[in-house]
This record gives C-alpha cells, sequence and structure tokens, in this order.
C-alpha cells in the first residue's frame, strides 16, 4: 500500500511542438532551453514542488530521451522522494492493448493505474509548455472550498486577443457555463491556461466514457470539459494574475526569454522565494574578456564573452569570440559565435556553430511583437565563415 | 571503476596567516574562483580520479564546511558503499584537546582507514586549487614501487614552512627541508598531497604516536628519505596553494588568465561545487564589465575591471570595481569605488564609498560588513 497523496500532477509533456520547428526535430518542446540555464519543463516542475505537491507524473510520448534524462530521478527539483517523487510515464503494453498516446485525454487515461496507486483526491493536469509561476496548492484549496468537480485557471486577455484562446464564459460566481474554443466573438475574457484541476473519481469517470467513445479526439478541451458541462458537473475558473506566456512558438518563445530582461515584464526569476530549479552542469563562472561589451543582457556559467552582446541571452557554455556582435538574440548552451560573425534578431540553437565573419539574421528597426521575422539556426547546425542566414529563416540540421 | 585508493583530507591548515577570511570558516570552505570553495578542488580530482571514500578530518569552525558538503550530493559522493566521512576534532576518548598535528589526527582515523577495502591512501590539505588526474598518478606510484609520492610543483617560496623538494633523475627524492624564509626563487614545492599504501601508512602513525611526535612532515617524511622510495611527481598544470591573504588574492587573480581557467576547468574532468540554483547573471544598460569572471545571480549596472564576482553580487549604477574580489551576496551601492579590496560575504559598500588597497596588501573586509 501506498502513502496517501491528496493531490497528484501529471504533466503533459508528450507534444511534438512542430511549430517551434528545429528546435523541436530531436527533443520534445519541454525539454527546449530556456532563459541562460533553464528548460521550459523547468517551470512547471519547480512551481508542482514549489507548491508542496511531491508527486507528478511526467507523460512524455515524442522524443523522450533528453527529456527522460534531464528529469532522471527528480534531484533538482527536490522530487527524488522515499514516497512519490516525478515519474516518465511513457505508454507502455498492456495485457489487452498497448498504444500511443491518442490524445491529451487518453494519456492521463491510459495511467489512471498511477494516480489510483497513491488514492490521489485530486489530481492536477498541466502541460510542460507554458513559462509562468504559480502556486497550485492556492488553486487546490479554491477547487475543495468551491466543492467543484473541476477547476480551470485562466488568465484575463485583451478582448481583442480572445479569439486566439479558448475562452470560459462564467456567471457571477465564476461558474462555468459555456466554453468556447477560439470564438470568432468571444463573450469574455477569461483564457484557459491549459491548467485544471480534477476531483479524481469524476475524472475517472468521464476519461472511462470517453475512451469507449470511438469517435472521441480523447482530448481535454475538445471532449472531456465540454462533456462535463453538458453533464451539468461543477466548474469553475480560477482567476490566475502574474506572468504567463505559451512558448508554443519561435516569436513567443522569443519574446519570452526578452522578457527577463524587461523588469517590468512580471516574470522576475529571482524571486527567493519561488525559485526555479534546473539540472546543474557544473561549468565554472562566465568569463568576460578584455574587449567585450556586455549591456542589458542575461549570460549564464561557462560563457566566454569577447565580443559585443546587447539586450540578448546568452545560455550556459556559450562562447562570444572577438569581434562578434549580438543584438536582440538568443543564443543557446554551447553555441559559439567567431570573430566578427554577426547575430540580430536571431536563436541560435545548441552546439550550434556560427563561423567567423558569417551573418545571422537581419537588423530590424521598429519592435513590433509578432510582426519581426527571427532567424533561427537549429541545434548542431553550422553556419559557414562568411555565409549569410536571412532574416525569417530557419536553417535544420541534416538528416 | 578504481577503488585502490581512499582519501584523508585536512580541512584545516593555516587559518592563522588567513586572518579575517578564516574567522568563520575552515580553509577548505574558502571561497575561490567566484563559485566555489577551495576543498571543492579537492573533492573533485578525487571523484574524477574514481576515488569515492573520502574522509575530512576538521578542527575548528567546520560548521561553514557541513553545510557546504551536507551528504556530498553534488560531487556525487552520496553513495551506499563509501562516499564522505566528515571527522569531528576529539576523536579519541583520551584526547581532551583538539589533535596538535597531522599524525595525531590520523591516529583518531585510524579505525576508518583499517576498515576500507582500499589498498592505498590519499592524504591531501583542502587549501590547493588544482584539476590533478590521481588515477594515473597512483598507477606510477604502484609502478615503482614507491612508499611515498610527494605531489610537487615549481614555484616562488613565497611564504614559510613550505616543503622544498630536492630529487635526482629518476624522481626519488633525495632531501626534504622547510624554509623558514621565503625567497623569490623558483623551487620544487611539495603540495601536501601524498599517495601512501595504507599498511605503511598506519603502522607510521601508530609508531609515530606511541613515540609523542606532531608533524608529519618532520617526524615521518624528512626520516623516510633516507630509504629512498619517497618519490616525487611534479604537477605540469596550474596548482595554487593558499596560506594567506596574499596568496589568496594572487592565485584568485590568476584565475583570469586563460590558460589557468584551462587547466583548472577545461581539462574533460569538472568541477563540482554546491548547487544554489542561482537565476543567470543581469547585465544592466549602464554595465562595463572587462576582464572578469563573474558568477551566476550577479546584478550589474557598473563598471567591473579585473576582477572575481561570486555568486548574487550587485554592482549598483556608477560603481566601480577594479582589481578586487567580491563574494557572496556582496553589493556595492551608487558610485562605490573598491579598488585591490577583498570583501567577505555580504559585505555591503555604501553608496560613494571609497576603498582601495594596493596589490601587495589588497584590504579585506570580513563577512557581513556595512562600510
Amino acid at each position: 500500500m501506498q502513502v496517501k497523496k491528496e493531490c497528484v500532477a501529471m504533466l503533459l509533456a508528450g507534444g511534438q511542438g512542430t511549430r517551434l520547428g528545429a528546435l523541436t526535430r530531436k527533443v520534445a518542446k519541454p525539454a527546449v532551453p530556456f532563459g541562460g540555464k533553464y528548460r521550459i519543463i523547468d517551470f512547471t516542475l519547480s512551481n508542482t514542488i514549489n507548491s508542496d505537491i511531491d508527486t507528478i507524473g511526467v507523460l512524455t510520448q515524442y522524443q523522450p530521451f533528453d527529456l527522460n534524462q534531464y528529469i532522471g530521478n527528480g534531484q533538482p527539483w527536490d522530487l527524488d522522494r522515499l514516497e512519490g517523487g516525478a515519474f516518465v510515464l511513457p505508454p507502455y503494453q498492456k495485457a489487452k492493448s498497448g498504444e500511443w498516446y491518442k490524445g491529451t485525454a487518453n494519456a492521463i487515461y491510459q495511467n489512471i493505474d498511477f494516480v489510483d496507486r497513491y488514492s490521489a483526491d485530486y489530481v492536477l493536469i498541466l502541460s510542460g509548455d507554458h513559462i509562468y509561476k504559480m502556486d497550485y496548492n492556492k488553486m487546490l484549496q479554491y477547487h475543495i472550498a468551491k466543492g467543484a468537480d473541476c477547476t480551470i485557471a485562466v488568465q484575463n486577455v485583451p478582448i481583442e486577443e480572445a479569439s486566439r484562446f479558448g475562452i470560459m464564459n462564467t456567471d457571477s460566481d465564476d461558474k462555468i457555463f459555456e466554453f468556447e474554443e477560439k470564438p470568432k466573438q468571444p463573450k469574455s475574457t477569461k483564457a484557459s491556461m491549459g491548467i485544471y484541476i480534477f476531483t479524481w473519481a469524476k475524472l475517472k469517470k468521464y476519461l472511462i466514457e470517453d475512451e469507449a467513445n470511438k469517435d472521441s479526439h480523447n482530448d481535454f478541451g475538445k471532449n472531456i470539459i465540454p462533456n462535463m458541462l453538458n453533464a451539468g458537473e461543477k466548474m469553475y475558473t480560477y482567476d490566475f494574475k502574474g506572468y504567463w506566456k505559451d512558448v508554443g512558438t519561435i516569436s513567443s518563445l522569443w519574446e519570452a526569454n526578452m522578457d527577463i530582461l524587461d523588469a517590468s515584464s512580471g516574470i522576475n526569476l529571482s524571486d527567493a522565494d519561488w525559485k526555479i530549479y534546473a539540472r546543474n552542469t557544473a561549468e565554472p563562472p562566465h568569463f568576460v574578456g578584455a574587449g567585450a561589451r556586455i549591456s542589458n543582457s542575461v549570460v549564464s556559467e561557462g560563457c566566454v564573452i569577447n565580443g559585443a552582446v546587447i539586450n540578448s541571452i546568452i545560455s550556459r557554455g556559450a562562447t562570444v569570440k572577438k569581434g562578434a556582435v549580438i543584438k536582440d538574440s538568443i543564443i543557446m548552451p554551447n553555441a559559439i559565435v567567431g570573430e566578427n560573425a554577426t547575430i540580430n534578431h536571431s536563436i541560435v540553437g545548441w552546439n550550434a556553430n556560427i563561423e567567423s565573419g558569417a551573418q545571422v539574421g537581419e537588423y530590424q528597426e521598429k519592435a513590433i511583437a509578432g510582426e519581426w521575422q527571427i532567424a533561427v539556426v537549429g541545434p548542431n547546425v553550422t553556419v559557414k565563415s562568411g555565409e549569410t542566414v536571412k532574416a525569417g529563416a530557419m536553417l535544420e540540421e541534416e538528416n | 571503476m578504481n577503488k585502490k585508493m581512499l582519501a584523508i583530507l585536512f580541512a584545516s591548515g593555516n587559518e592563522s596567516k588567513l586572518n579575517e577570511l578564516t574567522l568563520h570558516r575552515t580553509t577548505a570552505s574558502l571561497p575561490f574562483a567566484g563559485r566555489y570553495r577551495l576543498i571543492d578542488f579537492a573533492l573533485s580530482s578525487l571523484v574524477n580520479s574514481g576515488i569515492t571514500r573520502i574522509g575530512i578530518i576538521t578542527r575548528n569552525n567546520y560548521s561553514s564546511l557541513m553545510d557546504h558538503i551536507r551528504m556530498g550530493r553534488d560531487w556525487d559522493l552520496n553513495r551506499k558503499n563509501s562516499g564522505i566521512a566528515v571527522f569531528p576534532p576529539f576523536g579519541l576518548n583520551t584526547s581532551r584537546d583538539v589533535y596538535k598535528g597531522k599524525i595525531e589526527a590520523l591516529y583518531t582515523v585510524l579505525d576508518f582507514l583499517e576498515k576500507a577495502p582500499e589498498d592505498y591512501v590519499c592524504v591531501s590539505n583542502c587549501n590547493i586549487a588544482s584539476n590533478i588526474d590521481l588515477e594515473s598518478i597512483l598507477d606510477e606510484h604502484i609502478a615503482r614501487g614507491a612508499d611515498v609520492t610527494m605531489l610537487c610543483h615549481k614555484a616562488n617560496v613565497t611564504s614559510s614552512k613550505r616543503v622544498i623538494i630536492t630529487k635526482n633523475d629518476n624522481d626519488c627524492v633525495t632531501d626534504l627541508c622547510q624554509v623558514e624564509i621565503p625567497s623569490t626563487e623558483e623551487k620544487l614545492v611539495s603540495l601536501n598531497i601524498y599517495i601512501i599504501r595504507k599498511s605503511l601508512l598506519t603502522s607510521w602513525i601508530e609508531q609515530a604516536y606511541a613515540r609523542g611526535y606532531v608533524d608529519f612532515e618532520k617526524d615521518i617524511l624528512f626520516r623516510e628519505v633516507e630509504n629512498g622510495k619517497i618519490y616525487a611527481k611534479e604537477i605540469m598544470s596550474y596548482a595554487a596553494i593558499v596560506d594567506d591573504v596574499k596568496t589568496y588574492f594572487n592565485e584568485s587573480m590568476k584565475v583570469l588568465k586563460e590558460d589557468v581557467r584551462n587547466e583548472l576547468f577545461e581539462t574533460g574532468r569538472k568541477v563540482y561545487t554546491k548547487v544554489k540554483d542561482s537565476v543567470p547573471t543581469i547585465y544592466g544598460e549602464n554595465a562595463n564589465v572587462s576582464g572578469s569572471l563573474i558568477a551566476d545571480g550577479c546584478v550589474i549596472n557598473g563598471t567591473v575591471e579585473n576582477s572575481i564576482l561570486f555568486r548574487d553580487v550587485r554592482i549598483e549604477e556608477g560603481a566601480v570595481v577594479k582589481n578586487s574580489i567580491i563574494m557572496e551576496h556582496g553589493v556595492v551601492m551608487k558610485n562605490g569605488q573598491i579598488s585591490y579590496t577583498i570583501t567577505d560575504k555580504s559585505v555591503v559598500i555604501g553608496a560613494g564609498r571609497q576603498i582601495s588597497g594596493s596589490e601587495d596588501y589588497p584590504i579585506v573586509i570580513v563577512k557581513n560588513k556595512k562600510v
């Protein structure tokens, strides 16, 4: 008999993240580097442990090796526990069947035994592709106080952007009466953040029913939540105020990184009461050479900087050689920027090698979010000496 | 896996001469090179050489060391078999005092040594910053049939009490002496890292302790030279011995040189330390940093030249830091200026304050002080 856990977290980390192109060709989206020394999944894992939830299943499917290795036994997040902790849950062969995760709901369905093992009363459903700091425990207390069957975290978005989100229409008590996926005429500004708390017994019932329906997409947003609403279950929204960003696209990933440089963005990584943990790679402090110039930038451990770095994120172990100029860009771990290379408004993937004199991206005068053309050099790609990578281009590793 | 050697480290060394820097800590836990403590170099060299049974003998002020090492996980030393054992002082029932010298200290851990399955012992001080492949040195030690292999390097004898080695062409030690007067001449200086066959070490220690000897070097090694089985192994890469404020400052500044950093950090053998989950360093609009080693978690808005900033240091606008070492959580407020200064942990230099030492006499500002 396992020790009982009031709430078990399930993190959906199986998606490919096709919109990140070259960056997710060989790793799952949650394993993509972020903010100099983190990976995207660090935020959800850190939120979980900081919320005193110590049992988390990480559902992987697409390119899982990097993610499996990264999570390991969960120690960097204090998730190596005698009872509970972090578990990587890939799809597996069962006595009667064995199949891939067909959808988000199916992924949880296939792991009903895992949740049951801890006799959990509640299940927290998370996705591994958002950058935010949130106390899930407060949301859980809200869920319990409301006597809800399902609580959905929402953020108020500007009405003109509301049609890009799943919108929750609620009564004055925050009780949901309607859910609209990307409505053309939004009636509310409460956008779903993809974070749900379910009373486990209820969810289990709906998962089993959904699985029996051969026409279902086995998806939370498309099936489970509408089904529960139609059946008149008690569903509430939970207002979250604070920094939150979906980093599913190149431009949103770039913007979220840049938000670290903007003190007013609210992302604030240096909050001692809400640390974001990451697996450490034991690198020395970074070294700034005599001819270097760094302003309004983030530089991580193990870097050697001898060029100019402006409004940029330089991730751990990266090298910026003499005469190189990096502006408005993200340099991912262990990338090398050669002498006199220029990088503007770009994302340079991990282990990429920008040889001397190469030009990546173009300088763009006006900073209009979403309209800028970000050049992406994929992981392990070499841009040869003197070559040019145009704005908006995406270079991929061969094969 | 190499299970042939275990290690005994002495956490305390020459505190008296490190003055303010070891007021609250052992030499082993003295911060070095931006994010490390001196013992990290010894522990990392050992772990990277496959040595995982490590006893650390402490004398005083060892709470900072215990806090740093915890269960040894950050060095991959939280093992079911072997791992770290910390020996507090007063190891013997009969002792009313803290041990007087290495011989007595080693006597208190004879039990630990005898129970261990390893046949060789690496005995080392913790005031050394170097990245050493001990595995190949042990192989050499065994092949030679040596009693003791003393690790050494060529250096100027800047402070007294260092052991000077004279050896013949076969690396066999022919003479050991302790200089009392510092000189500028380059000599072969012992790093106080020894490799010894365990059975030999325990019998030496038992005999020496019975006779009331204190000094491991003078009372044992110096006497054993005539048997011709003590060998010297010169370490060609960077090695620093830190035994006073001046060497601490000078050796720290050497880490700003590329070749020294490469020899410490780019060997393929990583240097591990306690993980603190600091955020990456943030440079503001007015940051002006050059020739400096900067750890994570800093916020820099001023000028930093030829300096070392440890984790979570804040340099405010208009502040100027030159040729200085600022330890964890240090703050230099607006327009503050420091040069040739070592500020211990959590020191705050007030707005507009100016402090300058000189290259020969860097100023040390003690922990938690507000200037």
